[in-house]
């Protein structure tokens, strides 16, 4: 595999038009697609890292996003011509998690947030959006084969909504065939026991956390 | 500014307004018992942001939205176009449950001028969401990357011309206004007024025309009970409201995803805008307070919390312009009070430089005795009790709790005691709880 250490650097710096150039370069000089593809993935565990580590924020995971979406598009055809039935476009998910903000609450940037965290994190993600009702997200779920689904929520107002998906749960007999984790600025002990969740997060590492926690 | 304050020093200024505020003067108070009780309400707030030693009891100052008329049972949606119920709401909201402090009826607004105007920054009760909620925020980029210069360079004109018609739908036609600096000179002035006078501008300003004269009425209606309020002696928590100027960025123009993009992409940007909005930000926080003849400005925080952003970032492109803003605000004698959402526990050493001002910070999810270690004595400290146990706890963890909280948190004096959210919502049992028990134990 060609050293692409620059590349990785690039990506790990969050220097875009460096790292978007040195790609078209890489490509251009013949280096196999899924090579950097590799980097880029190597790139992301280290941005990972430093997630982890309380040196990257938000402003880093929105950027490393758009870096790796835009890897995507350029690489795509590229893998696909060159797929030696191992290629990175196959690689294999940690899990499937359904997210949603309950009904009667319109906020999203925390659930996007915690979405493309657990995507970059390998996670099989299923966004349906937001003012979702309990019933339509247990569909989905179960449709999906959700291992996990995360409730997101901004408002006090969330917190009724958020007990009526673990209420049906139950009802329907599926509590146990999924983990519900709560998230928001409101969230702690007292709402996760009030809704009946498995865990509560104010912040999408470590969500990611819980779940890996889960699902390995 | 009061006449020859400018010989004052600022925290002259400061104390010459926060006791202006504690006398009632200008309020018609039914008996001398009323104005007794609306001056050590008030009294107890400014002592708590004076440090004063010699404070009596901690001050109970709950921040309130749509609690006051979802406890009655009334609905977002009534809320929002009914000012009569909305005002007995708020006026009930103090006596029966006797907080330090009322809260800001007027922030409820008015949906008729909302539907006029076509708003749609905020998605509000019977308008995008159900009738029985609060109103919600509708982040979208409403300001794109191509615009910072014309920010930069002419935020009122920005606002007005680039801003106000996508986010105020009925406004759209000022897009195709000129600027308005034509009016300079008398030849110059024609395509202004002739744009002034084509029919889409003529309908929008019809509509602002509209939504004016209907806030008018409706704060004629809601006004009386706010007169009510304080004349039953409990003063207004807050007396205007502004905003850090990163925030505004953020959440009313570029929207939290592209701007957390442009801190890579355009930071100069980014740091110039910032600067830009550090003026209007203090005249909209000042004129409010003396309009109201209340000291407090409310700046609620957002952005910058633990986890939203490095510190390396936070010390950039957050927090020098908003202790520019909260700066500026004193310099006019008024007191920023900052409601700092989310965690600040990382950020607690930024706050403790404005000791040399008299400030507040309401607490969200900050862990209080660390702001306490931090803080106290330095600055205003209040907030920290978790909404979530008002909503699902018992009177009796509620009570248990408030005790915790004071003991932590009110050890150096100079501590409010409050609830580290806005109450949309809240329950009579735990709320009475919450009060009273702030009542029993915070008691010097």
């Amino acid at each position: 595999m060609a050293d692409l250490k620059d590349l990785f650097t690039a990506v790990v710096e969050m220097q875009e038009d460096t790292a978007l150039s040195l790609t078209h370069s890489y490509l251009d000089q013949g280096i196999p697609a899924i090579d950097i593809f590799n980097c880029y993935q190597d790139a992301l565990a280290e941005i990972g890292k430093r997630f982890e580590q309380q040196i990257y924020f938000i402003p880093e995971l929105i950027m490393s996003g758009e870096m790796m979406k835009v890897s995507a598009e350029i690489l795509k055809p590229y893998l696909a011509a060159q797929d030696s039935g191992s290629g990175g476009q196959t690689q294999k998910k940690l899990g499937k998690v359904l997210i949603a903000t309950v009904e009667g609450d319109i906020h999203d940037i925390g659930k996007n947030i915690a979405a493309m965290m657990l995507e970059l994190n390998g996670f099989d993600v299923m966004d349906i959006g937001v003012d979702v009702p309990a019933d339509k997200i247990i569909e989905e779920a179960m449709a999906f084969g959700a291992d996990v689904i995360g409730l997101s929520g901004l408002l006090t107002l969330a917190f009724d909504p958020m007990k009526s998906v673990v209420e049906k749960l139950k009802e329907k007999g599926l509590r146990d065939k999924v983990k519900v984790l709560i998230g928001g600025g409101q969230m702690d002990e007292q709402v996760c026991s009030y809704v009946g969740a498995d865990a509560f997060v104010n912040d999408a590492v470590v969500g990611v956390n819980f779940i890996k926690g889960w699902l390995n | 500014m009061e006449q020859g304050s400018d010989k004052l020093s600022v925290i002259e200024r400061q104390d010459a307004f926060l006791a202006k505020w504690v006398s009632g003067e200008g309020i018609e108070f039914p008996s001398e018992e009323n104005k007794a009780a609306y001056q050590e309400r008030a009294g107890l707030v400014a002592d708590a942001i004076k440090i004063d030693q010699n404070i009596k009891r901690v001050p109970i100052m709950p921040l309130t939205t749509f609690a006051p008329t979802m406890l009655k049972g009334i609905s977002g949606r009534q809320a929002m176009y009914d000012p009569d119920a909305a005002g007995q709401a708020y006026l009930d909201f103090c006596t029966t449950y006797g907080p330090d402090t009322a809260g800001s009826a007027p922030m409820l607004m008015y949906g008729p001028a909302l539907e006029t105007l076509k708003y749609n920054l905020y998605k509000w009760p019977g308008n995008g969401v159900a009738d029985h909620l609060s109103y919600q925020f509708h982040e979208k980029e409403y300001m794109k990357a191509d615009e910072f210069d014309h920010l930069i360079s002419d935020p009122t004109d920005f606002w007005l011309r680039s801003w106000i018609p996508k986010t105020h739908a009925a406004l759209a036609p000022f897009a195709s206004m000129p600027p308005v600096y034509g009016s300079m000179e008398l030849p110059m002035l024609g395509p202004l007024l002739v744009a002034l006078g084509t029919p889409p501008i003529q309908e929008a300003l019809k509509a602002l025309m509209e939504a004016g004269k209907q806030c008018f009425d409706w704060i004629n209606v809601l006004g009386s009970y706010l007169g009510q309020i304080m004349a039953a002696g409990y003063p207004f928590g807050a007396g205007s409201a502004t905003k850090a100027p990163f925030d505004v960025l953020s959440d009313s123009f570029r929207g939290t995803t592209p701007l957390m993009m442009d801190i890579y992409r355009r930071p100069d940007k980014v740091l110039a805008a910032v600067d830009r909005l550090v003026r209007p930000m203090i005249e909209s926080g000042v004129s409010g307070a003396m309009a109201n003849g209340n000291p407090l400005v409310f700046i609620p925080l957002h952005k910058g919390a633990d986890g939203f952003m490095s510190d390396d970032q936070f010390k950039k492109f957050y927090w020098p312009t908003l202790k520019a803003v909260m700066y500026g605000i004193v310099e006019a004698g008024c007191v920023p009070a900052c409601f700092v959402e989310g965690g600040y526990n990382q950020r607690l050493e930024y706050l403790a430089e404005t000791s040399d001002i008299r400030c507040m910070y309401l607490f969200d999810r900050t862990d209080m005795k660390k702001a306490h270690d931090q803080l106290g004595g330095k600055v205003c400290i209040a907030g920290g009790f978790p909404v979530s146990l008002i909503l699902t706890g018992t009177p009796d963890q509620v009570k248990e709790e408030t005790k915790k909280l004071i003991d932590t948190a009110a050890g150096k004096k100079g501590y409010i005691l409050s609830i580290g959210c806005a109450m949309d919502e809240a329950k009579a049992d735990t709320l009475s709880a919450f009060i009273d028990a702030g009542k029993q134990y915070g008691v010097y």
